[in-house]
């Protein structure tokens, strides 16, 4: 008698069978001569809603074509693309961010999209800043979804119970890290929660305030630009919020250093009353708590020389695994074109870059999009002009000095001695990269 | 030869499973990033021949590689010896005729199934928050407790203790020499009036010697390998001051954070070299302090 008799072999088979079908539904596999178009994205919940919410959209409307979509937070989101270049199976449509897109094109994972502009791809409305953000070397090859800046998020009721009010002692658009030592201090005394985050480990803080004293982040040459003076002023002026009790203990921040979760920032967990973003995170970090958020700029020195930047928050790209271009490039036309789909997603990626998109969503925007459009309507003429793409390293250089700042928020060390340390090695991580 | 195969035929069918996997996805990729290790490698270009340059630099110039070893080292010495402690007394208090003892092991064998999972490691995160559990328990006694993920001099133990609570393995392992051991020695030993610390060292550690070493051999392994655990809690980084940047942590981070794969690679080979390092050092030191029962002489 054989082991395997008959019906254990169908059972086997159908089992086979049926996770072979589970397995197809999880991929959002397409059968037949369906097309099938990954399209993979780093998110948020809600950002994620919102896309996979667009897809079905695109689905109906476009028999014979299947969108699936693929999601990651930040963090992980290039570590998996990174294995899927090595595997020459990257999804046909991927989001890039403005910095780390070059280094793809440079290495040619991304591929230009001139052959199909006019064709499968729309972009005769696009604005013309976003079209020369992606554009390299005369080819085009990034499709700018929203404009972005740096954004402070403030909780407005804890804000108000404190007095602090907006037009009357608090400029959003305009005020010095004076003011914010003393209206951070005003919110601890009136409702016990920290006025402000301690940016002490934030790197976009700090290339701001770089901006601000004048020098660069990155000089023509390639080399660092911040001199040990800035870093120590920088560090000097957060030191002493913290030590007028205008941010959580140094510790706490200390444990929040290079975190990048929404859920994890000081104003969604309520441990303290404002938060620094990307403008286009504002949508995501109010879908997380109740009290309604402000947006001001990043605060700055007496003399105002603005640091933020306004560049493309994301773009969609086609990848070099791409096996039907004409068909992701349509999609990604639509995914920036399409009035019904772009109404789905809002205002969550950034400001669109195209006008007719941007006029359709006036009427319709919700609380938090409304916010987004005035604080960008505020900051035109307040920043700084858009630098070069940082150089290979940065992205080291960022984490380096995330981990040494932990030391001035633990108070292990002085400040001079943790800026020249911290100078040191952003200065070797360069001339290795 | 051809009689060989014909007779061994349905063996190797059979075993062909796992031969094609050891092959295609364990020496494959091994023998690849050997050769990686010699170059500069960033994924997106193809690898380029630098000789020995990765390993120049690591052991001259690579102060976080240092710093990595540094804490891998310490959490091997510290957790190994507590695990296995740890697992030897629950597993003499088990020995005693408990009832119900299937649930008993059951119970403690649940944190190694779960100890490795990220679930864990960011249920960790919360007991061990300023403002969780642990710290609201040593509030009780008026203690304010410290900040034991982002204080460097603390982070390190709240791994150490997460990797003995994972005890349960080589508990069941003890469990089983703990059986094997001869009743009648014990009760030879009560007769000469000797007492449970006497017992302990003279019975129970000699003859259960080659357990201890079987274990003490596969959870050093497992501590130098440990990477779950500390990627989740220091956020992937070695954070807080590197203190969590156990050798694998930095290894991931050089690999995917900033995409040098040929380092990498040759951090993954000077793993693999401390590894058979120390488990040779085992071995050497084990002519010493572990006999079989087997044994001649």
């Amino acid at each position: 008698m054989s082991i395997l008799n008959r019906r254990r072999f169908m059972t086997g088979a159908a089992g086979t069978a049926g996770s072979l079908a589970v397995l197809a539904a999880f991929g959002g596999r397409a059968f037949a001569q369906d097309i099938a178009i990954r399209h993979f994205w780093w998110g948020n919940p809600e950002r994620d809603k919102r896309t996979f919410a667009v897809i079905d959209l695109y689905n109906q409307k476009n028999p014979g074509t299947v969108v699936s979509g693929e999601s990651l937070g930040f963090a992980d989101y290039f570590t998996k693309l990174t294995t899927q270049i090595a595997g020459g199976n990257m999804p046909d449509v991927i989001q890039q961010g403005y910095g780390v897109l070059f280094e793809y094109i440079a290495n040619g994972a991304v591929v230009p999209l001139d052959d199909y502009v006019g064709k499968s791809l729309d972009i005769s409305k696009m604005d013309e800043s976003a079209i020369q953000a992606g554009t390299v070397d005369g080819k085009f090859y990034a499709l700018s979804i929203g404009a972005n800046s740096h954004m402070a998020m403030y909780n407005t009721r804890l804000y108000e119970e404190a007095g602090i009010k907006v037009g009357e002692n608090f400029d959003p658009y305009g005020y010095t890290y004076d003011d914010l030592k003393r209206i951070a201090v005003e919110i601890k005394n009136a409702t016990g929660v920290p006025g402000t985050d301690d940016n002490t480990a934030d790197y976009q803080n700090f290339s701001d305030f770089t901006v601000q004293k004048g020098a660069n982040l990155y000089n023509e040459d390639g080399s660092f630009g911040p001199t040990q003076e800035i870093v120590e002023e920088y560090w000097s002026i957060w030191a002493g919020i913290r030590d007028a009790g205008g941010t959580p203990p140094g510790p706490e921040s200390a444990g929040l250093a290079g975190v990048s979760e929404l859920s994890q920032l000081g104003v969604v967990t309520g441990k303290s009353a404002t938060s620094y973003l990307w403008s286009n995170q504002l949508v995501g970090a109010q879908g997380l708590m109740q009290d309604p958020l402000g947006a001001a700029m990043y605060p700055n020195t007496p003399e105002m020389i603005p640091g933020s930047v306004i560049q493309p928050s994301q773009f969609v790209c086609l990848s070099r695994d791409s096996s039907n271009p004409e068909a992701a490039t349509a999609y990604m036309s639509a995914f920036v074109n399409d009035p019904e789909m772009t109404a789905v997603l809002g205002l969550e990626r950034g400001i669109p870059s195209n006008s007719d998109v941007r006029a359709a969503l006036q009427s319709s925007l919700t609380p938090p999009e409304a916010v987004s459009v005035a604080f960008f309507d505020a900051i035109q003429g307040k920043t700084a002009p858009l630098t070069a793409p940082p150089p290979s390293g940065s992205a080291e250089v960022e984490q380096t000095f995330e981990r040494v700042a932990v030391s001035v928020l633990l108070g292990e060390r002085s400040i001079p001695e943790v800026a020249s340390d911290f100078l040191a090695q952003a200065k070797a991580i360069l001339a290795r990269a | 030869m051809e009689k060989f195969f014909r007779r061994n035929f349905a063996g190797y069918a059979f075993l062909a499973p796992w031969l094609i996997g050891f092959f295609l996805l364990a020496l494959g990729p091994i023998v690849a990033s050997l050769y990686l290790s010699f170059t500069k490698y960033n994924i997106v270009r193809p690898p380029q021949w630098i000789g020995l340059d990765n390993y120049f630099y690591m052991f001259q110039f690579d102060d976080r590689f240092k710093k990595a070893l540094q804490v891998t080292f310490t959490f091997v010495v510290i957790s190994v010896p507590a695990k296995l402690i740890f697992a030897l007394a629950v597993a003499m208090a088990l020995d005693k005729g408990v009832r119900a003892i299937g649930w008993y092991r059951a119970l403690f064998y649940l944190p190694s199934i779960l100890g490795g999972s990220i679930a864990v490691a960011i249920l960790w995160r919360q007991l061990f928050d300023y403002n969780g559990v642990i710290n609201a328990v040593v509030r009780w006694f008026g203690i304010d407790g410290p900040y034991w993920l982002s204080d460097p001099r603390y982070s390190l133990w709240t791994l150490i203790v997460l990797a003995a609570w994972q005890f349960g393995s080589p508990m069941l392992i003890f469990l089983a020499g703990l059986r094997a051991i001869p009743n009648d020695l014990y009760e030879a030993a009560e007769i000469d009036a000797a007492g449970p610390v006497r017992k302990f060292f003279a019975i129970t550690v000699p003859l259960l010697a080659p357990v201890i070493f079987f274990n003490l051999v596969l959870q050093m392994i497992e501590a130098f390998k440990s990477f779950s655990g500390a990627f989740v809690i220091s956020g992937g980084a070695g954070a807080p001051l590197d203190s969590l940047l156990f050798f694998t942590v930095y290894l991931y981070n050089e690999a995917f954070q900033f995409l040098r794969m040929g380092y990498a690679s040759a951090l993954a080979w000077v793993l693999l070299l401390i590894i058979a390092l120390f488990t040779a050092i085992a071995f050497w030191t084990s002519k010493y302090w572990v006999h079989y029962e087997n044994e001649r002489g």
